[in-house]
């Protein structure tokens, strides 16, 4: 019996090890095959994709870094993003404490409605954004772009809050409520930090998103000092011609703030949170 | 730690308070200056950029104080399109001054108000610089609400160092000729040239297409069904260099790939406009001066034409302010003039609709100015007569087509029945 | 005392204001713009010009379109994969890393990479890769003999190789499930370890139990994601060829482009009453119970 069991479990590890292996190759593949042709040219990009550079082209990382008013753009992506992370975070976490721990009647239709959201392609609300940016004029501002993400963020974000926040014991709550707290004290110091996953897990999704989306930022903004990198990265395309060598290194650029995001908030602080064990 | 977090989101906040007081707010400008916001495409990798933003900073020089023009760079072609529709949706002009591609599903941004008519405040001496057959077309029941600024043509390109290889010394000048010669470049290992059904609008082929069947059906075949007998040889035609002459990735492909075939010498013949001629890319490679700039051998009855098409016109938006208007116009009057438009012709090799006195002095850009001025007729390729739905069904089907799954009948019927009259 | 009275005012009045930021900004974002495209799908308008009422034309020609009809077709199969291929595997790479397996950390953040990374790069990189003479074909070839095959520009194989690309990338999902499987309490896997479980057995018995709602959460995700897709096929594909990949949120994009903004909206109304039947159902079936919020009721 044991025999089977270890060749069994043998072939269950290597099986393991297999997928993880060929879902690494097929993550990393794409960042390796950036970060390559960044160093490539043109013609050698146009005339075969997969290769080598022959030579390594740093003037591709020069010209991105030479970017007209790189450093302003960047600043102003960190802002929007952080902010929109922040607000995001604090409207749906009073929000989800209401949809997942109070009891009301029009509870779950609200919960049906902020959710639906979810499903709605934003590009299918352009010119109604559009529309209500100008009249209120908010157009050409840093604080519609973050306006915009944090609404565009609010579905997602319940949906995933709410759901951590329903699964926080009751008798943790109601045991503090036989400790005197009062409304506020149970959000604060019971509920919000027993659904920090979550909570991250969200603001994580919404940071992504804001520092990467183009379209809205586009629409919305017409001067450097309140666009976004994105559209800094487009600098390098026009109409007939896209410099893709350099545009790639400008992506490249790019990427390492958000993976300095990404980790410090989600790794960083959901790992901490697996540290011995979370509940007894 | 409560107190931790609470303090870095104060500070973020006020991040966010210092852009929004940095923005530029409001003119500390004196008054009465008249500031024009376009929003320009011709920025940063175009090759217009150097001279457009030359020229505005000298305009800006000469009227200080009085008017001001400021760009906004809209690097990102599709995005920008999309915000000009957008914006006229909204009910706004997307700035004072924007460019369109002029075709019929543009051409309806004329009913709308919010666009200035130039037929109203153009006068003749101006009106007479522009090419007269552009302005014709540019013209929608005698509204003119954009004015033609850029044109081109879309000729074929021969890699002429490919058919030597192949052993041909001179251009076929008949179909069959051409096909032969396709046949001896396949013998020679080279692939005859590049096609593409991708992206939306199938360009390469499209634009082969287009020679195709103003050639069968003459200069005016656009306003004809799409089912008719020369539209369905010119499918059959396509259909047979996409199969028979062209790279197996043809189906699908998209114009960097078509380009890049080009770029890469696998393929000897291909078809683009003026602005592919500056390329840094395109002069890095060793066949760049064998380049041969023609038309195709006639498939039918029509010969000498050559396929071209408004390629950017110049719209403003309406005012009641008569100072802005005056405003706007003076400018336009400044940079579609000919000396402004020697200088971007000069940097670029884009052609434009405003007769100046340049010429070219780059072989490959001087051979186009030379196929334009040769041709006896010109006609708009497909996407130019019958706008963007048309094009994309067209570029959707193709695919179809040169894979068998539909015949050229019921291909040009798929196309006909997007077509509105 | 009025301590009931005013107790039940200030907790409405609490619940309130908790609910008011978002609600605000949903109405702005989302029920506004809503408002505003049921509005137009009832009208004939060409973004220029005004809007002239039309009933249902605009719906029964949408529902009369092939394309249109194929593309809700296509959402449904992608609704599908991404809930029932993509989650499932995600699930099974967070079961596996939440036991910690060497170099896990780097794993989890690798996985989420290509997520990091903006939507058009990736497609960038998949259509060379998808390309006649790119990778795929020449290690498939090497490997098995395969033909070469146009995976992009064949209508049999395009739909396939877009929803393979994205369904292999399972980082997003895969930091939900993540963290809902770093919650199920150790002392739970202890015991079952003393009683002489397999791992898979405690996968089986206690994991899977206890990430139920997770699960379910994820794949409505996933499904809502499916029924409204348009960025990573619209640029590999554009929709193409002969419509084969095409999406209700392309044909809205598509319908955009051509001014045809009155049918756009029509398309977008259909996809969110589409979307929400689909997802309704799947709650009905499913139910929305799971053992955790049971042991938090």
């Amino acid at each position: 019996m044991k025999h089977y069991y270890a060749s069994a479990q043998i072939i269950a590890n290597l099986l393991k090890w297999i997928l993880l292996v060929s879902l690494l190759a097929v993550a990393l593949l794409p960042l390796l095959w950036l970060l390559v042709s960044s160093l490539r040219t043109n013609l050698e990009l146009q005339t075969n994709p997969f290769g080598w550079p022959e030579k390594l082209q740093w003037v591709n990382y020069a010209k991105a870094l030479a970017m007209a008013s790189l450093p302003r753009l960047l600043l102003n992506s960190v802002v929007v993003a952080a902010s929109a992370v922040i607000l995001n975070s604090i409207v749906t976490a009073m929000a989800s404490f209401i949809l997942s721990r109070e009891r009301f009647r029009g509870r779950d239709v609200l919960y049906t409605v902020f959710t639906a959201g979810v499903l709605v392609p934003v590009i299918s609300f352009m010119v109604p954004y559009f529309s209500f940016i100008t009249k209120s004029g908010l157009y050409n501002t840093l604080l519609a772009l973050v306006l915009v993400y944090t609404a565009v963020n609010i579905p997602v974000s319940i949906f995933l809050v709410t759901a951590f926040m329903k699964s926080i014991p009751r008798e943790l709550e109601e045991a503090s409520v036989i400790d005197g707290c009062g409304f506020f004290k149970r959000f604060s110091v019971i509920i919000l930090p027993l659904s920090r996953s979550g909570l991250v897990t969200a603001a994580t999704f919404c940071f992504i998103y804001s520092w990467n989306e183009f379209l809205m930022a586009m629409l919305l903004t017409s001067s450097i000092e309140s666009r976004t990198i994105q559209l800094g990265i487009k600098f390098f395309t026009s109409q007939f011609i896209t410099d893709y060598a350099s545009m790639y290194a400008a992506v490249i650029i790019t990427i390492i703030p958000s993976i300095v995001g990404y980790v410090f908030l989600h790794d960083k602080i959901i790992g901490g949170l697996t540290a011995g064990g979370v509940k007894g | 730690m409560l107190k931790k977090s609470r303090l870095i989101a104060l500070l973020l906040m006020l991040c966010l308070v210092f852009p929004l007081i940095a923005q530029g707010q409001v003119e500390n400008a004196p008054a009465k200056e008249i500031e024009l916001r376009w929003a320009s495409i011709w920025v940063g990798n175009d090759s217009k950029a150097p001279a457009v933003e030359a020229l505005v900073a000298e305009y800006n020089a000469k009227n200080a104080g009085k008017i001001k023009v400021v760009v906004e760079p809209q690097p990102d072609y599709n995005a920008y399109e999309q915000k000009v529709r957008t914006s006229l949706a909204a009910g706004q002009a997307p700035a004072d001054i924007f460019t369109i591609k002029f075709n019929p599903t543009t051409a309806t941004f004329y009913q709308s108000n919010l666009l200035m008519d130039f037929a109203k405040v153009m006068d003749t001496p101006w009106k007479q610089s522009f090419d007269a057959g552009s302005i014709e077309q540019s013209t929608v029941d005698g509204m003119l609400k954009s004015l033609p600024m850029e044109t081109a043509i879309l000729p074929i390109w021969y890699n002429m160092d490919a058919f030597k290889k192949a052993g041909i010394s001179e251009l076929p000048t008949t179909i069959e000729g051409m096909f032969a010669a396709f046949d001896k470049l396949k013998a020679a290992g080279i692939t005859p040239a590049s096609q593409m059904t991708g992206d939306t609008n199938a360009w390469t082929s499209m634009i082969w297409f287009s020679h195709f069947a103003v050639s069968l059906g003459g200069t005016n075949v656009w306003d004809k069904s799409f089912t008719d007998p020369a539209f369905v040889e010119a499918a059959k035609l396509t259909k047979r260099m996409i199969v028979e002459y062209s790279t197996t990735d043809a189906v699908g492909l998209g114009a960097g790939g078509s380009g890049g075939h080009f770029l890469a010498g696998r393929t000897a013949v291909f078809s683009n406009g003026p602005w592919y001629a500056g390329r840094a890319d395109l002069a890095a490679t060793p066949f760049f001066n064998s380049i041969k700039i023609a038309g195709l051998p006639a498939a039918g009855s029509t010969k000498d034409f050559m396929i071209s098409r408004l390629q950017a016109n110049i719209c403003a938006a309406s005012s009641k302010d008569k100072a802005r208007e005056a405003a706007i116009v003076d400018f336009l009057k400044f940079l579609t003039s000919a000396p402004s438009i020697s200088k971007i012709a000069e940097t670029s090799g884009a052609m434009f609709a405003i007769k100046t006195d340049y010429r070219p002095v780059k072989a490959l850009q001087k051979q186009f100015y030379d196929v334009a001025a040769a041709a006896k007729t010109t006609a708009f390729d497909l996407e130019a007569a019958l706008g963007a739905e048309v094009t994309l069904e067209f570029a959707q089907q193709l695919g179809a087509l040169a894979l068998g799954r539909i015949s050229a009948e019921e291909f040009c019927a798929l196309v006909d029945r997007k077509i509105e009259r | 005392m009025q301590a009931v009275g005013t107790q039940r005012s200030r907790v409405w009045g609490a619940r309130v204001l908790f609910l008011l930021p978002v609600s605000i900004l949903f109405f702005f974002f989302f029920i506004y713009p809503f408002l505003f495209t049921i509005y137009t799908s009832f009208t004939s308008w060409r973004g220029i010009g005004s809007m002239k009422f039309n009933g249902l034309a605009n719906y029964t020609k949408l529902l009369g379109d092939p394309t249109f009809r194929k593309a809700l077709g296509n959402n449904v199969i992608w609704a599908l994969s991404q809930g029932f291929i993509q989650v499932p595997l995600a699930c099974l790479v967070a079961m596996i890393l939440v036991r910690k397996p060497h170099f896990w950390r780097s794993l989890r953040t690798i996985y989420y990479l290509p997520n990091v990374i903006s939507t058009v790069a990736l497609a960038m990189v998949w259509v060379a890769i998808y390309n006649v003479e790119g990778p795929l074909n020449a290690i498939l070839g090497a490997l098995f003999g395969a033909e070469k095959r146009n995976w992009l520009g064949n209508p049999d194989t395009a739909l396939f190789a877009v929803i393979f690309q994205t369904v292999i990338y399972i980082g997003y999902f895969m930091i939900i499930l993540l963290a809902s499987a770093m919650n199920i309490p150790r002392s739970l896997y202890e015991a079952a370890e003393i009683d002489g479980a397999s791992t898979f057995q405690q996968e089986l018995n206690i994991t899977l139990p206890m990430l139920r709602g997770s699960l379910i959460t994820t794949m409505t995700l996933a499904m809502a994601y499916g029924m409204r897709h348009f960025e990573s096929t619209f640029l590999m594909t554009g929709g193409g060829p002969a419509y084969a990949t095409t999406t209700m949120g392309i044909d809205l994009y598509l319908k955009m482009d051509a001014l045809r903004y009155s049918e756009a909206s029509t398309a977008g109304v259909f996809l969110i009453l589409m979307g929400t039947v689909v997802i309704t159902v799947l709650r009905k079936i499913f139910g929305s119970s799971d053992p955790m919020s049971e042991m938090a009721q």
